[in-house]
């Protein structure tokens, strides 16, 4: 696996190494390969059962990742269950401008609790990387030709907010934010 | 008007840095144009015909002078001399370079303007009532609640990458003036018991290839609920929208597969866990906004009545001014006030909507003299002077008709709507401003456009509508014939409450026929009205067939001679 940009909400992003993979199975690939994979959801899904999959799961060894058609308020019992099964879940990007993953990870983290990491994969530009950062991502696989250390800058271009997100609270201006504190 | 507080002015520079710095990566080839296109959109930044068009924000139409000046500045400096004012209060300069653009962006945020969210498959700029404060017909002023939009819809960090575009308008007056039903969100502002401020929400109107008109999905929601109800909204649609197919994809086509009772069920389940995770808008809210919009320090003046103004005026000036009182002066708030248009459909001389940089400079002197030093863009293109004291309306008229900006033609045949067409747009299958010239060269008597009346006509020069015909009296659509340019012609649209959709009278028309046809289709109504009767309740009442008769004309006699 490239590289991979951590930042988690009260830390500063870093570049780190990861041993874990991300599995996009062939059509033939009946079982998942040896070591630390990220699986399609669909995946574990239809394999849920099987109990190698499990034992594995219950070492640590498997997390999962939702496509951009995945509903996952449709799972939302599979995804609460998995909160103590997976070290992570992730987030699949068919290709950058495809914004479906935003409201996925939005929802993972405010209707679904997930409070684990959520992993940005597939086609992870660094430009859109602060826009990721705040609905709920905190682990980026970049595109193996971006450029990482750039991509560590990226998160710090805005000084403020104008939304609340799972990241930042809309940044307020000091009169209002006495307001709310008082309130 | 509103003042950017350290929060805004701080996020528009932010923003002219990032770009900048990703403009600089394009031009090391270090981004791909795939890549940096939604950059570049989201930015106002279109490649066109034969250069980069950059599309400026003003959001819900409201300008300053200083503002003005600064776009007549980026006219001059980095376009050739000249702005275009859009549909959707905006403007554009057709001739911009992409290295210059970041500079742009920065002129633009130190007066606290800026081009976010222009474009792209984004939440874009937030319109309403260009007579928003100041119309007599208004419940509420609705330019806090559009400002409060305008900032939480900007960089909105879910909805970036939505399917498609995202409009949204906002009215709050008897007359809707902001083609509500024609836009992905409408939102109309109501006064409830107690003078609370409640908001009703229509969904999924939009032109375009697939033209519908929105429908209510929410009635009498407290304000202060509309980001949580919106974020809702604009979930369900991001997720479920379609993106298999770029026409398929704006929020209407959703709305209409679901049926409206379903879509409105989903948003309202989803806002059950929003409004938990988001903070309302709150009081403190409101006021930190609303205090940019109180009224000017308006004199106490009596009314003016007509006799006053023609005794202030040479015989030869009475007719005519008296003639842009009728048409281009609106009724204020305010005992003593009016509100202008300038008109920026001279005949011939320019494309609608258009303003050059000494007319720009002109227009923001006569808004610091006249005005408060505010003026307001109007989805039909034209300019407004919101505050004018009633006594000055003839020297304002003098002064305009000196800039040529004072033709009284709003709302009449000539007040024509057109987008840039195929002399600047890479998407425009024909060119729309020859047409509107030739239309303006036509009904260039004052007396016989008086005499008709309002009439709308809107030109497209493609099937995206951004010249509104779908909702014109006349509409105007260009289409391409085997790499000819034709023009199909729809009939019977019309915007505000009675909002309709044109329809298609037959055949398509080569340009230099155009003109002709409206001719006939004017001098059927006018042979065929009832005393009083608009254009478009003629059309109305007699249905399409004697309209298209008329338009045809010349194809029957055709027939006949081959018989």
């Amino acid at each position: 696996m490239s590289g991979l940009i951590r930042f988690l909400r009260t830390q500063n992003p870093t570049l780190t190494q990861t041993d874990w993979q991300i599995w996009y199975p062939k059509a033939d690939d009946d079982h998942v390969p040896v070591g630390k994979y990220i699986i399609p959801f669909q995946y574990w899904l239809t394999h849920r059962d099987n109990h190698l999959l499990l034992e594995r799961a219950l070492a640590g060894e498997i997390g999962v990742w939702f496509a951009a058609t995945d509903d996952v308020i449709d799972h939302k019992q599979l995804i609460h269950a998995g909160q103590k099964l997976w070290p992570m879940v992730a987030v699949h990007f068919p290709i950058f401008r495809d914004g479906r993953g935003y409201s996925t990870a939005a929802l993972l983290r405010e209707r679904l609790a997930w409070t684990g990491p959520v992993w940005a994969i597939g086609d992870v530009l660094i430009d859109q990387l602060d826009q990721l950062a705040r609905v709920g991502f905190d682990h980026f696989v970049l595109r193996a030709d971006q450029d990482h250390e750039l991509g560590l800058c990226k998160f710090e271009q805005f000084s403020v907010r104008m939304q609340d997100s799972w990241r930042y609270p809309r940044t307020l201006n000091p009169i209002h934010q006495a307001e709310v504190l008082t309130a | 008007m509103y003042r950017y507080d350290e929060i805004d002015q701080s996020l528009v520079q932010e923003r002219s840095a990032q770009f900048a710095e990703q403009v600089v990566r394009r031009l090391k080839h270090q981004i791909s144009e795939d890549e940096f296109k939604p950059l570049r959109l989201q930015n106002g930044l279109y490649l066109q015909r034969h250069a980069y068009m950059l599309r400026v924000a003003i959001p819900y139409g409201m300008l300053s002078s200083a503002q003005l000046r600064t776009l007549a500045k980026i006219a001059k400096y980095y376009d050739r001399g000249y702005g275009h004012f859009t549909t959707r209060q905006n403007i554009q300069f057709n001739w911009i370079d992409l290295e210059e653009a970041p500079l742009i962006l920065e002129e633009l945020a130190a007066v606290q303007m800026h081009a976010i969210q222009t474009s792209g498959n984004c939440i874009r700029n937030i319109t309403s009532d260009p007579f928003a404060g100041v119309a007599a017909d208004e419940y509420i002023d609705p330019r806090p609640i559009c400002e409060l939009l305008r900032q939480w819809s900007t960089l909105h960090p879910e909805f970036a990458f939505l399917p498609r575009k995202f409009k949204i308008a906002v009215n709050s007056a008897a007359e809707d003036r902001t083609v509500l039903l024609c836009h992905d969100v409408g939102i109309e502002l109501k006064r409830g018991d107690q003078d609370v401020l409640l908001a009703n929400i229509y969904a999924g109107g939009g032109m375009g290839r697939t033209p519908m008109l929105a429908e209510l999905i929410k009635t009498d929601m407290p304000w202060q609920d509309l980001p949580a109800y919106l974020t809702a909204l604009l979930r369900v649609y991001n997720r479920h929208g379609r993106r298999d197919n770029i026409y398929k994809a704006r929020i209407k086509i959703l709305v209409k597969a679901l049926g409206v009772d379903d879509f409105a069920k989903q948003v309202e389940e989803e806002w059950t866990h929003t409004k938990i995770t988001y903070a309302p808008w709150t009081d403190v809210d409101w006021q930190r906004v609303a205090q940019h919009f109180t009224k000017p320090p308006y004199k106490k003046l009596p009314a003016l009545f007509q006799e006053q103004f023609i005794q202030a005026l040479q015989p030869n000036e009475r007719v005519g001014f008296m003639r842009w009182f009728e048409r281009n002066v609106r009724e204020h708030q305010v005992a003593g006030y009016s509100s202008v248009v300038l008109s920026l459909k001279p005949h011939r001389t320019q494309a609608p909507g258009d303003a050059t940089a000494e007319q720009m400079n002109a227009i923001a002197e006569l808004a610091d003299r006249y005005s408060f030093g505010e003026l307001r863009v109007t989805h039909e293109q034209n300019l407004v002077l919101a505050d004018v004291e009633s006594t000055q309306l003839v020297a304002l008229w003098q002064e305009a008709k000196r800039l040529g900006l004072a033709l009284s033609n709003i709302g009449l045949l000539t007040d024509i709507i057109a987008c840039p067409g195929g002399d600047f747009c890479s998407l425009a299958n024909a060119k729309s401003i020859p047409i509107a010239k030739a239309i303006q060269e036509r009904f260039d008597h004052l007396d016989y456009l008086h005499d008709v009346g309002d009439v709308s006509i809107n030109i497209s020069g493609c099937i995206n509508s951004c010249g509104h015909h779908h909702v014109g009296n006349i509409g105007i659509l260009g289409v391409d014939k085997d790499g000819e340019e034709w023009f199909q012609v729809t009939l019977g649209g019309a915007q505000g409450h009675e909002a309709a959709i044109g329809k298609v009278i037959g055949r398509a028309f080569l340009a230099d026929e155009i003109p002709a046809v409206i001719d006939r289709l004017i001098k059927t109504y006018v042979n065929e009205r009832y005393d009083g009767e608009r254009f478009i309740q003629t059309v109305w009442r007699l249905g399409l067939e004697p309209f298209k008769q008329a338009a045809y004309a010349d194809d029957a006699k055709e027939k006949e001679g081959v018989v």
